[in-house]
């Protein structure tokens, strides 16, 4: 018995040392940034006013956030963002997967097909979407004049909803294939026979939906909501691109006044503790999932 | 950036950086500093002095450049001057400064200054005050002075100057508007007789553009952004009255269309030099641009002037243009200072105007006949709009002030505010940032470097 408690002590420290380098990575490249950052949240520093120091003012930067308004409408249209998008890109991921999980021809090319999206950078499909929705030539105001809905020189970007729409629509475009494909891997986790059994119980197209793949796709849904949710809180290209946060700042994302107050302002200080706060809503965002939902991140157990 | 590869062979065994590290800016920052370390440590080769200056890369504009400091190298055998890539954006160029000058970094030596950005370096003590290096600010347009002037020093030289402009079409209006009024009904006529798309375009996206638009709308109105005493009077009734113009010529008058309120200056270029609009708001570079035949359908059909007045104001251009200083921890401040009177001299002036079309800040130059046919706009004429010119309110926070008061001027031009409404917020905004930063007029102001404590300098903006 003691050689074995030996053994496993032995065994014990040697899988503490193995996974030392990758521990030493997370600390190097996830903790020490965000310690510094936390630190750095607590002081004044405007690196484009020297003379005003460095000093240490503990909460001070957190309290002009807090008092800010700018910043709570930031919050309140990341909210917004996160809310419209992820929903639609659930339903749409659902109806994709579901479609894409059926046996036909050419599935496979399908499959690729709808990652196309995806896989163009984000970037790039922010401009495309600020063209389309363009007042020279963009097709969305060719389009939406002849059914009547705007007019041809409708300017989507000088509208505080209105601005909405592209930057929604480029989200969805975008990311529904990548909700699509974590649902489809769901999906093909459900045993078949599940459903045979259903069909003989008698069970209906939407019985066998409601009762049977729902519930048994509720992890693959969540892990998915986990992962689009705390993407989108932190959305910043794409509203940078398109609509830079404007008009005024009325699709001002969190990340892009975080951006702002930092690399613009280059109020390092506050902008740290923007960033700080960011941080911390998204962690409680995480744990809230993860503790109160109890979507399982790794796919062990049920 | 230059990485300092080519000139590693002449570093010194014993090279150390500069000593102060910033206390954070992140690995960038670090990263930076070791490069400009490496490029730094050059500079005391056996060669003796080496300048660097930083600029961009591509076109006549580097092409003439790179000219002038050849003439410059081969008049001064012991100084050699070596050119650093910055980006042309002027928001990245401003960043990487703010980097490298935090970091106290010696180079480059010479640096390329906005307009706006003087007096926030100059209170910063990232440049030298040039007049007590024994600089001469006389020859060169008094009001381009005033804008590099910080607690009564000049800290940099006007190297060429930008004004705003009204541009109009010889061939649909008799001549330029003297009033907005006037200016609102022949621009609606051109709209409605000539078929022109567009009455007047200006700059209306959310950026700097749209501050020196509102700026030139606010002196005609008789307002000004900041008084003489740097008291923030952007919620006076005169610019109540501006902004309500600018936003009743977009939402009722129609006569700007609503799409200017996402345009730069190149859009509102395009516009104007496709035909579509009758008048346009815009600096001196789209006229050579737009006298080109090749791309633009208004060539010889156009013309400058300034902008139109309201009544109780004044015609009034933005001040733009570029400025050179001397980096404050320059190991070279004396042959810094050469470079920058050799590259403001009139030689060197009167070439830019010829090659790039730049105006030049010295006010004899337009005297004569020396600037004669180098430049679209005639010498006196061009003289006239450079002195109508206003720099924009000179404090070194002038960048914050004005994002903020970009952004409640967007509010109010895209109806999310009522002009008066958002121009409060501004103004409130403005006062507060100016108190938190120890610069509110009347309060303590120890705060900025310098030994005069003039609270704030003379500006019209």
């Amino acid at each position: 018995m003691a050689e074995r408690r030996g053994l496993e002590a032995r065994e014990r420290r040697l899988g503490f040392e193995l996974v030392v380098p990758a521990l030493g990575v997370i600390v190097l490249v996830a903790l020490f940034p965000l310690a510094w950052t936390a630190w750095e949240s607590l002081h004044l520093h405007d690196l484009r006013m020297p003379w005003r120091g460095h000093p240490f003012v503990g909460l001070a930067n957190y309290a002009e956030a807090l008092g800010d308004g700018r910043f709570w409408a930031a919050m309140g249209h990341t909210a917004f963002f996160t809310a419209a998008t992820v929903g639609l890109e659930l339903v749409l991921g659902l109806v994709l997967a579901l479609a894409m999980n059926r046996a036909f021809r050419g599935r496979s090319l399908v499959r690729a097909a709808v990652l196309l999206p995806w896989a163009v950078p984000t970037v790039v499909a922010a401009l495309l979407w600020r063209f389309m929705f363009g007042t020279q030539g963009g097709i969305a105001n060719a389009l939406l004049s002849k059914v009547g809905v705007v007019d041809a020189s409708f300017v989507w970007f000088i509208h505080e909803r209105a601005a909405w729409v592209p930057v929604i629509l480029a989200d969805v475009w975008k990311m529904t294939p990548f909700v699509a494909l974590l649902l489809l891997a769901g999906l093909q986790n459900i045993d078949a026979s599940l459903y045979e059994a259903a069909k003989i119980d008698g069970a209906g197209a939407w019985d066998r939906f409601r009762y049977v793949t729902l519930p048994l796709l509720k992890p693959a849904i969540l892990v998915t909501l986990v992962f689009r949710t705390l993407d989108a809180f932190r959305v910043f290209d794409l509203v940078y691109v398109l609509t830079g946060g404007g008009p005024g700042t009325a699709t001002e994302p969190i990340a892009l006044y975080t951006f702002d107050a930092l690399l613009r302002d280059l109020r390092f200080g506050y902008g740290s503790a923007l960033s700080m706060i960011i941080f911390l809503v998204t962690f409680g965002l995480a744990v809230l999932y993860i503790r109160g939902l109890g979507v399982d991140l790794t796919g062990e157990g049920g | 950036m230059r990485r300092g590869g080519r000139r590693r062979s002449s570093l010194p065994a014993a090279c150390s950086g500069p000593g102060a590290l910033p206390p954070a800016g992140g690995l960038v920052a670090v990263l930076l500093v070791a490069v400009l370390a490496l490029a730094a440590c050059g500079g005391e080769s056996d060669q003796g002095v080496v300048l660097t200056f930083p600029g961009s890369a591509v076109g006549a504009e580097a092409r003439v450049l790179r000219t002038q400091l050849d003439r410059f190298m081969a008049a001064h055998p012991g100084i050699r001057v070596e050119q650093r890539v910055t980006p042309d954006a002027a928001d990245q160029r401003h960043q990487l400064y703010v980097q490298w000058l935090n970091a106290r970094a010696p180079e480059p030596d010479i640096l390329q200054l906005d307009v706006i950005w003087t007096p926030e370096f100059a209170a910063a003590g990232w440049i030298l005050p040039l007049d007590s290096l024994g600089a001469d600010a006389a020859p060169f347009f008094p009001n381009t002075v005033r804008a590099n002037r910080w607690r009564g020093h000049v800290f940099a030289l006007p190297w060429f100057v930008d004004m705003g402009l009204l541009y109009w079409r010889t061939d649909l209006v008799d001549g330029p508007p003297a009033t907005f009024a006037q200016l609102a009904r022949v621009a609606e006529r051109a709209q409605r007789e000539d078929s022109v798309r567009y009455g007047f375009v200006w700059q209306g996206a959310r950026y700097e553009g749209l501050v020196t638009v509102f700026l030139e709308h606010l002196g005609g109105f008789g307002g000004r952004i900041m008084d003489d005493s740097g008291h923030i009077t952007v919620d006076s009734d005169a610019a109540v009255r501006a902004l309500t113009y600018m936003r009743d010529a977009v939402w009722k008058e129609g006569f700007v269309p609503q799409a200017a309120l996402t345009w730069q200056e190149e859009q509102t270029r395009f516009a104007f030099q496709n035909g579509e609009a009758a008048f346009m708001r815009n600096w001196p570079y789209a006229y050579p641009l737009m006298e080109d035949t090749a791309g633009s359908s208004v060539a010889g059909r156009f013309a400058a002037a300034t902008m139109p007045a309201g009544p109780e104001g004044e015609p009034t251009s933005a001040l733009g243009g570029s400025q050179l200083a001397i980096n404050a921890h320059t190991r070279h401040p004396r042959a810094a200072l050469e470079l920058l009177r050799f590259l403001t001299a009139p030689r060197q002036m009167i070439e830019r105007a010829r090659v790039v079309g730049e105006y030049p800040t010295r006010r004899a130059l337009y005297a004569g006949d020396t600037l004669r046919g180098l430049l679209p706009i005639p010498p006196a004429r061009a003289r006239e709009l450079i002195e109508h010119a206003v720099p924009r309110p000179v404090t070194p926070v002038y960048s914050q002030l004005s994002s903020l008061l970009q952004i409640q001027l967007h509010r109010a031009l895209t109806r999310q505010a009522d002009p008066r409404q958002a121009l409060e917020t501004a103004a409130r905004q403005m006062r507060g940032l100016l108190a938190r930063v120890g610069l509110m007029p009347g309060g303590s102001s120890g705060a900025a470097r310098g030994d005069t404590a003039d609270p704030a300098e003379g500006n019209r903006g």
